[in-house]
């Protein structure tokens, strides 16, 4: 791989370079890890559902902060009856996938990093090896297909969280008609669009974005403390540029 | 073991939790009908003025959708919009003495086509027309030609200039779409107040296609939706003798300041279909058949 | 050496980071027998049993395992070999996920499909050879180091495999648990007659369990034969290392330069 005196474009090139083959390895690994597949049932459970005390919790505040900002710009048009409206297609279509994103890579990314990275230092991947289980169907594929999996999941309660949270101050507090809001809502938001295009084939391709980066991350880890640091580090960091990388060429394909 | 168990529970209540998260997205907040998919056949519609109608916007029988617009022209040599629709191969049993009418869904909202079923017994054909038809002009007409939009069509066949007075343009900028029946034809090449004049003198850019104008015609500065941009909207006039290059218009209507107005209509916002039943066009039309 | 070798190393060379570890070792691991390999540390022991398993490849020579060329197999072939060989490492390397019985049972869940009952009773049955059948619930984060070694021991020997390699398997036992130890090994190799090979530094403990003794330094062989009389076989390597000197043959400090120069006093030998 890169030696230590390369420049950081060489260094990031054979970054991404290991990592789409890394991505290969798994894909190719897949088949036979679903003979583990109560280990990604186990890692659905650690990524996905470990997750949801934050992505709910912030899919309510963005809902409610949007609806709070949306309700006092659209009232200058006298506009406030589409808050609804607004609220749902802009977390459907950025917030909601970008944001879970970035939570689970913040979450669940860093976990499955320092996870995989103590394993990497105190041997355990080569013990895996050793007893014929082979840890890249065994460790590092489940917790990708978990990711992957379980980031469209999440995006979704973080969406029904931020609709609710803009219906919480839009309706309960501001007052707007009950009926106007959701009507408004139905009559735009577009199955195909805004939920099809927007929450899940986006968080599809950020669980997979997330989960490669953490996995590899952990995967190729320095067997030190310091490197299972700088390893964690190392996903937040590129897992949010990906993503929001990631995210406007997706947008400016689908739009 | 239990303790296996007991995440394979726990993950499964997690799916279930996020399918029931895109249960309620899909069935609760938005129009599952709107995206109803599949063969197709095609009836043609001829409108005044198709306002704000766009490709794609939903076709409806009683409020429920049944196929989506699949094109919009302008009928050669006329005043007269030709749109396209395509209606989905369940329903093949428009009486073809339907009318077809252009509703405006909410104030802010899209535009629609609606039909109404007529008496007669033979359907409309694959590729037929629907003869009745009702225009999208109440809405604008009622709020002093607030809506349209659209922006200006690529001069493909090149444009003839043509110049209008007015005392007062509100935002018009060059570049502004100039619309007949609704239907773009054209840009605002030019704006300029000449020396010593108190009227600004906008000159319109039409596409060559559109030549038939009538001399007697008037150019209108409207609104497009309520925060949208201005546009010039020609009226054509009853005259035989169309404009040529170079002509101006005779009668022009200056930009109305729409602030005063829409203030009292947008207080409460109203829900979808009261826009068409406050004109009387239609009611309730969800409920209909 | 004679035909029931089950391993076969024949001019195996290796070098890691410019360092030779190995240079051209040949060396044998007799069937049914329990092998002892000593030497100093840093030599190379856990590496050269990396390289029976496979888990490392020589630069040159080649390392037979039942007479098949362990670096020149497929990964699926190499798995198939290792689920017939039981590998203690020098750190244990528990699983951290699992608790005591589950890093045990692990080999069994991910290669057979035997019932539930009989894995509990094959899983309680090392943990018991082992003596921490009450342990069996604990994490390994719970365990002390010389329990954790034990477990690592039942997961090692929990398939009855062929060959079991023992990484320094006497580390961090107290006399009783050493003595349990060494009597499972040769109770094994005895009763079942699965051939060990193991790593150690105890003579006392390789004089009561091994068959034979290879000493390994400075990448070869430099002695080997019966555990009981090797360490008086007047050799200058053996008196050297069973006699605990830092001079002679053996070297004690790992390669580097002179030490004088090293801390800065002129006049140095380099
Ligand atoms: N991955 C590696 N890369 C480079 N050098 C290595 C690597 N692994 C081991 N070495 C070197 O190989 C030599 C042998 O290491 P090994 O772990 O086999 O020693 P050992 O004989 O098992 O020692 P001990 O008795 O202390 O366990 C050491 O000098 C070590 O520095
Ligand atoms: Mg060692």
């Amino acid at each position: 791989m890169s030696s230590r005196n390369d420049n950081v474009v060489v260094r990031s090139l054979a970054q991404i370079g290991a990592c789409g083959l890394f991505l290969l390895t798994i894909l190719a690994a897949i088949p036979r890890s679903f003979r583990h597949g109560r280990e990604t049932v186990r890692q659905i459970w650690f990524v996905g559902a470990m997750s949801l005390t934050i992505v709910m919790t912030c899919g309510l505040f963005v809902g409610m902060v949007l609806g709070l900002q949306l309700y006092d710009v659209l009232s200058i048009f006298g506009g406030t009856s589409a808050t609804g409206t607004v609220v749902a297609i802009a977390i459907y279509r950025e917030l909601g996938p970008v944001v879970t994103a970035l939570l689970f890579a913040g979450r669940a990314g860093t976990s499955v990093t320092a996870e995989i990275g103590l394993m990497r230092a105190t041997d355990q991947l080569d013990a895996m090896e050793m007893m014929a289980v082979d840890p890249i169907a065994y460790v590092a594929a489940p917790r990708f297909l978990a990711g992957v999996v379980a980031l469209p999941l999440l995006g979704l309660v973080f969406c029904a969280m931020g609709v609710f949270g803009g219906h919480l101050v839009g309706v309960t507090w501001l007052g707007i008609d009950n009926g106007t809001f959701w009507s408004n809502m139905t009559a735009t938001v577009d199955i195909h669009k805004d939920i099809v295009n927007g929450v899940l084939l986006k968080s599809f391709a950020f669980g997979i974005v997330v989960s490669l980066i953490a996995v590899f991350q952990g995967y190729t880890t320095p067997p030190t403390s310091e490197g299972v640091a700088y390893a964690t580090t190392r996903t937040v960091v590129a897992s949010s540029i990906a993503i929001l990388a990631l995210d406007f060429v997706l947008t400016s394909f689908l739009i | 073991m239990t303790q296996r168990r007991s995440y394979a529970v726990g993950t499964g209540l997690f799916i279930v939790l996020g399918f029931a998260a895109l249960a309620y997205l899909a069935t609760q907040t938005t129009s599952v009908a709107n995206t109803s998919r599949g063969d197709t056949y095609t009836i043609d519609t001829r409108f005044a003025n198709v306002g704000q109608l766009k490709v794609r916007a939903p076709v409806k029988v009683a409020g429920v959708r049944v196929g989506s617009v699949q094109a919009i022209d302008l009928v050669p040599g006329k005043e007269e919009a030709k749109v396209t629709l395509a209606i989905d191969e369940s329903h093949k049993d428009i009486p073809e003495d339907s009318v077809a009418t252009i509703y405006t869904s909410g104030l802010l909202g899209d535009q629609y086509v609606g039909i109404q079923f007529g008496q007669s017994k033979t359907p409309v054909k694959e590729g037929g027309e629907i003869g009745l038809t009702r225009p999208a002009q109440q809405l604008e007409e009622m709020l002093g030609k607030f809506f349209g939009g659209g922006s200006a069509p690529d001069r493909l066949g090149g444009t003839f200039h043509v110049t209008g007075s007015f005392t007062n343009i509100g935002g018009l900028q060059p570049g502004a779409a100039v619309k007949m029946a609704g239907v773009p034809i054209g840009s605002v090449e030019s704006v300029v107040v000449k020396p010593g004049a108190v009227e600004a003198t906008v000159t319109l850019a039409i596409d060559k296609r559109y030549s038939q104008i009538p001399d007697d015609s008037s150019a209108a500065v409207f609104t497009s939706g309520l925060i949208g941009s201005q546009y010039v909207a020609i009226q054509p006039g009853g005259s035989p003798e169309y404009l040529a290059d170079g002509d101006s218009f005779v009668l022009t209507q200056s930009a109305l300041q729409l602030e005063d107005l829409i203030g009292k209509f947008l207080v409460n916002g109203s829900p979808s279909e009261n826009k068409p039943g406050a004109q009387g066009a239609a009611t309730d039309n969800a409920g209909k058949k | 050496m004679t035909d029931d070798a089950i391993v076969r190393v024949r001019g195996l060379t290796t070098v890691l980071n410019g360092k030779t570890i190995f240079d051209s070792l040949d060396l044998d691991i007799p069937r049914g027998k329990v092998t002892a390999i000593m030497g100093p540390s840093g030599t190379g022991k856990t590496t050269l049993l990396k390289h029976i398993t496979g888990q490392m490849r020589g630069d040159a020579g080649s390392v037979e395992l039942d007479g098949l060329n362990v670096p020149e197999l497929s990964r699926e072939k190499l798995f198939e070999l290792r689920e017939r060989i039981g590998y203690l490492f020098q750190n244990s390397a528990l699983l951290t996920d699992f608790d005591v019985f589950e890093n045990v049972a692990f080999p069994l869940r991910q290669h057979t499909k035997l019932p539930e009952e009989l894995i509990r009773n094959i899983v309680l049955n090392k943990l018991q050879a082992v003596g921490l059948r009450g342990a069996a619930r604990l994490m390994p984060t719970e365990l002390s180091g010389g329990m954790a070694r034990r477990v690592a021991l039942a997961r090692a020997i929990v398939f009855d495999p062929a060959l079991i390699l023992y990484d320094e398997p006497f580390v961090g036992l107290d006399p009783i648990a050493l003595n349990q130890v060494l009597l499972l090994i040769r109770t094994l190799n005895e009763t079942l007659g699965i051939t060990s090979v193991l790593v150690a530094h105890e003579l006392a403990a390789v004089q009561k369990v091994a068959d034979h003794v290879y000493l390994i330094a400075n990448g070869k062989v430099v002695a080997q034969g019966d555990p009981a009389t090797l360490a008086n076989d007047g050799s200058p390597w053996t008196a050297q290392f069973f006699g605990g000197e830092a001079d002679g043959p053996v070297p004690f400090q790992y390669p580097a330069g002179d030490y004088a120069s090293a801390l800065g006093f002129p006049g140095g030998k380099a």
